[in-house]
């Protein structure tokens, strides 16, 4: 099995890059996303220990359908997932892509489809975002470019997030999360 | 010193502190999230309806304090290695575009300040 993913963040960032803007491209259904050479690890499996330094490009386009919802927050726990504000419609993808060890040594292509599956995309606020009034415009008509700093105020060392080890369990179900590579049975 | 090199040397000092940060404003991530044993805690939700989801209204996002589009599906496919080797794929890749409040590092120490910044995101 090979599991490709970016790491996790000593702050608990989970899997997550940030990429070029241009990256992505959003015109009315549809949002398309084209990345090339994003550096990952195989982990070889789920939250394994292996540290294989690759690469993964792919080519991905997420398009809407329906009547959209309007999600309200319906939670004041932070740690709840109900602590959210958006509109939000259901969604398909399709995407291609390739995968290959630092070293030349393994390299993959192969396409996917969510046929079938859950999908979604749309507008969202949490956080401290999330209390704000419904604005349909949402993310698209955002003043800042990447990289702009606004504002500013302090927060000290002790409120950084908590990292994963030595936490008690706290909520959520076990998911079925995928594997970005599985072998074939 | 005299007293007039003091003043403005303070008054610099204050100057610097007004300024923007320029640093790179790191995400901070969901305070909750599904927990996988045996490994704890991952700050990120499995929308969708049945077993092994959060709900349909389960939050998409893994960073917090974010007003983002978002676009995410689990899907299913195939690929094939350089061998001729076959492998069921799974993905969940997630897509985030939009403002956020995140962490600038500041002060040393593990200081951190916060600021609010534009980014693009993928969870792969």
């Amino acid at each position: 099995m090979h599991d490709f993913n970016p790491g996790i963040t000593p702050n608990g960032v989970f899997w997550i890059v940030q990429i070029p803007d241009d990256a992505v491209q959003i015109t009315g259904d549809t949002l398309t996303i084209h990345l090339q050479n994003i550096a990952v690890t195989d982990q070889l499996q789920f939250g394994g220990t292996g540290n294989a330094p690759a690469s993964v490009s792919f080519d991905i386009t997420y398009t809407k359908s329906g009547m959209p919802r309007r999600v309200r927050q319906t939670s004041s726990d932070p740690l709840s997932p109900f602590t959210w504000a958006g509109k939000m419609w259901m969604a398909t993808n399709t995407g291609t892509f390739s995968a290959a060890y630092n070293d030349g040594s393994f390299a993959a292509t192969g396409s996917f489809s969510s046929s079938g599956n859950f999908g979604e995309m749309g507008t969202e606020r949490n956080g401290s975002f999330a209390s704000e009034k419904d604005d349909d415009a949402g993310a698209k008509s955002l003043p800042l470019q990447q990289g702009q700093v606004q504002a500013e105020t302090r927060m000290n060392a002790a409120e950084k997030p908590v990292l994963l080890s030595n936490l008690p369990l706290l909520k959520g179900r076990v998911p079925i999360k995928g594997f970005p590579l599985r072998s074939a049975p | 010193m005299t007293k007039g090199i003091k003043i403005a040397g303070a008054v610099y000092i204050l100057f610097l502190c007004s300024l923007p940060l320029a640093g790179q404003v790191f995400p901070v991530p969901l305070p909750g999230g599904d927990v996988i044993q045996p490994f704890g805690l991952f700050n990120q939700f499995f929308p969708g309806v049945g077993a092994g989801f959060d709900g349909l209204n389960a939050d998409p996002h893994g960073i917090n304090n974010s007003r983002t589009f978002v676009a995410m599906g689990y899907t299913a496919g195939a690929a094939t290695d350089g061998n001729g080797k076959t492998y069921n794929v799974i993905t969940d890749i997630r897509v985030y575009q939009g403002d956020y409040i995140g962490a600038v590092s500041t002060y040393g120490g593990g200081g951190t300040t916060s600021a609010k910044a534009h980014g693009t995101f993928v969870e792969i």
